[in-house]
């Protein structure tokens, strides 16, 4: 279909197709949002399992020790379903792993969901609270800097974001510790208390981490968001409104930061994966009960099911962020939030003619 | 149709085309200037001489040591800097220089073959990628999309845990998660270079795909492919450090930079100070390699290329290029 027989076509439709046809242009977004990521899912999921085959230990004789007969052997081995063949086995995993049964331990027969379900609060709170100050921290300076264009405050933004690239996660972390907690011992240095049992204690403890966590995805913000916002300051639009009198706090924060999010959010979604990198070395430093202890306790047993397991929750969680940043993404998106108030037969048009390309691709 | 001129719907079709007109310029004697230029730099000279030091450390690190690394003197545990021991004693008495002296060798082996892997594993595919057919395309960006996924120091973890813990597997799953990374450079620095007209020209005279790749393509996606190891070698070495500090791919008692660090956090009460020197080597080290990208970027050599081909993915919807092309720069992939 091409953009200009849409558009003769739209506009002579009536409003209620129009409707109906914006209602299949946004199934079909939901549809392409979704489904890359299912796609990602299975291949990423598939490769954990197959690392875990690959790996070559062979659990039941682990298990059972040096004394064990074949015929004990192939018992455990029936019993943990390894003489069944491969991708039989795969799918068994991933079927009980999406109904949420990640098989148990090996040694200590404790379901994987318990034992993550417990030790993943602990990263999700405090990356969710990392995210934030990520958003506050990089967000505020993005602006101040993107607002002083060329000032003292730009060029230390510029300056202290190229730098925090280059230190590791875990220099930022020792260096709160020595500061909060050596030296002006207002903070515990490690330790954990959950977040329903005490939230007051929680934050005590999760400040640390999360300000820790937060510096690389500070840093990226700010750093595109200054970009984004300098580009979109120079826009037409911008001094329109200005000349309209609209004061300068709605402008940036109704017009402006809309159009310059979208780059913005997009490198947020990229910085979630080393986030959840950065939560595995945070929990070594500041003693947290997390994922990436139980996954290096595991490691340290050729623990396979609770390896897979957590390997494949960090990729559900990653992906299912991913998700939730497209989303955004659409939110912020004026384009899309124009086709949902007034449907102009252009918007339109254009949303029907970029569907079938990206319909191949997806 | 030609099969050089691959796929359209991969093109993002709103995005304008970059087009190759940067890049038809850069003949190996212009190369050679650009390169002196990026030479005459300061920054390129100071980061230059930061990693030749770097490298003789990691060569003859172990040799040049005042003291023997591994050497416990229970004696003399935890003392500050001194005339003995310039940077002080660990909790085992061991002498901290010689053991960074030492340890350069090992933290900068790792990050070397973990981008070593990542960059075999991910230019070929890339280009493998414009020119194999849409299915070969479209299975490789799906994949490329699933190790996008993964974070690097989990991904190491369950690899070790599975296959046993040693530098070398730490590495080799470091570089599986590097190799994507190359791939999406490798395959939008190509793209435009598919479209130019010189390649289609060559193209209809008869040459082969090995002739084009090797004569129109490799040398003019070189310098990015540059840009990216050294700035890959940077992460790597970061997620190196982040390893070693978590007691992955060490060895002990042999040091590395991330291992001297993890066993300071131990003792920061008594010695505040001391993951200071381990800390600073390493950044000064990935600041040096990001220096050196910066300038071989701007020295000119470098394709401009737009990323909208980099498409796909969990983090962009493909037909959407507008929100996304602005201002997404190509070598912050990594």
């Amino acid at each position: 279909m091409s953009g200009q027989a849409a558009e003769t076509q739209a506009q002579r439709e009536s409003a209620g197709t129009q409707g109906l046809e914006r209602t299949l242009a946004y199934a079909r977004a939901a549809v392409r949002i979704v489904s890359v990521p299912v796609t990602v899912f299975l291949i990423a999921t598939f490769a954990t399992y197959a690392l875990g085959a690959l790996g070559g230990a062979n659990p039941a004789a682990e298990v059972l020790g040096q004394d064990a007969t074949p015929a004990a052997i192939a018992r455990l081995d029936h019993q943990f379903g390894l003489d069944r063949p491969f991708l039989v086995q795969y799918f068994t995993w991933l079927g009980h792993a999406l109904t949420g049964n990640l098989g148990k331990s090996y040694f200590t027969s404790i379901p994987v969901s318990t034992s993550v379900g417990q030790a993943l609060p602990v990263d999700a709170s405090i990356a969710v609270l990392a995210l934030c100050f990520a958003v506050l921290i990089g967000g505020g300076a993005g602006i101040a800097a993107a607002l002083r264009q060329g000032s003292r405050l730009d060029r230390a933004v510029t300056l202290i974001c190229s730098g925090v690239a280059t230190v590791p996660p875990f220099i930022v972390g020792i260096a709160l510790i020595v500061v909060f907690a050596v030296f002006l011992k207002v903070l515990p240095s490690g330790g954990y208390v959950g977040l329903t049992a005490d939230p007051g204690q929680w934050l005590r403890f999760a400040l640390l981490p999360g300000l820790a966590l937060s510096a690389e995805g500070a840093a990226a913000i700010a750093r595109q968001l200054r970009t984004s916002l300098v580009g979109a300051l120079r826009e037409n639009y911008v001094l329109g409104a200005a000349a309209r009198g609209l004061p300068a706090r709605r402008v940036l924060f109704r017009h402006v930061l809309r159009n310059a999010a979208g780059p913005a959010l997009t490198v947020l979604g990229l910085e979630i994966p080393n986030l959840i990198g950065g939560a595995v070395v945070a929990e070594k430093i500041f003693a947290l009960p997390g994922v990436a202890q139980l996954a290096l306790q595991a490691g340290t047993e050729h623990d396979i099911p609770v390896i897979q397991g957590t390997l494949l929750v960090t990729i559900g969680v990653v992906l299912i962020s991913n998700i939730a940043v497209n989303l955004a993404l659409v939110a912020v998106n004026p384009q899309g939030r124009r086709g949902t108030r007034t449907v102009r037969p252009q918007a339109a048009a254009r949303g029907a003619a970029a569907q079938p390309t990206a319909g191949a691709v997806a | 149709m030609s099969t050089l001129t691959s796929t359209p719907e991969t093109r993002s079709p709103g995005s304008p085309g970059s087009g190759p007109g940067r890049s038809g310029r850069a003949t190996p004697a212009r190369r050679a200037g650009i390169l002196r230029r990026a030479l005459r730099l300061r920054s390129t000279q100071i980061a230059l001489g930061i990693l030749g030091v770097i490298a003789i450390l990691a060569l003859f690190g172990g040799a040049l040591a005042p003291d023997n690394p591994l050497a416990q003197n229970t004696g003399a545990v935890l003392q500050g800097p001194g005339g003995a021991h310039w940077l002080g004693t660990d909790y085992l008495g061991r002498d901290v220089l010689s053991r960074l002296m030492a340890g350069t060798g090992r933290s900068v082996v790792g990050a070397l073959e973990a981008v070593a892997v990542g960059l075999v594993a991910g230019v070929a595919p890339g280009l493998a990628s414009l020119w194999l057919g849409r299915t070969f395309e479209w299975i490789a960006l799906r994949i490329v999309d699933a190790f996008m996924t993964l974070p690097y120091v989990v991904f190491a973890v369950a690899v070790t845990g599975i296959f046993g813990n040693s530098l070398n597997t730490a590495m080799l799953a470091v570089g599986a998660l590097i190799a994507p990374r190359y791939f999406r450079i490798a395959r939008a620095a190509a793209l435009g270079l598919t479209r130019a007209q010189y390649v289609e020209a060559a193209e209809l005279f008869g040459a082969s795909r090995r002739r084009i790749l090797r004569t129109h393509v490799w040398g003019k996606i070189l310098p990015t492919i540059a840009v990216t190891t050294a700035q890959a070698l940077a992460t790597a070495l970061l997620i190196v450090s982040s390893l070693a500090f978590l007691g992955l791919g060490v060895e002990p008692p042999l040091p590395t930079w991330g291992e001297l660090l993890s066993s300071d956090l131990d003792y920061l009460a008594q010695q505040p100070w001391a993951p200071l020197v381990p800390g600073l080597l390493i950044m000064i080290t990935a600041g040096a390699l990001n220096a050196l990208a910066d300038a071989i970027r701007d020295s000119g050599a470098v394709l401009q290329f737009d990323d909208t081909a980099l498409d796909t993915a969990p983090d962009a919807a493909p037909d959407d290029p507008e929100p996304l092309a602005a201002d997404r720069s190509a070598y912050g992939v990594l």
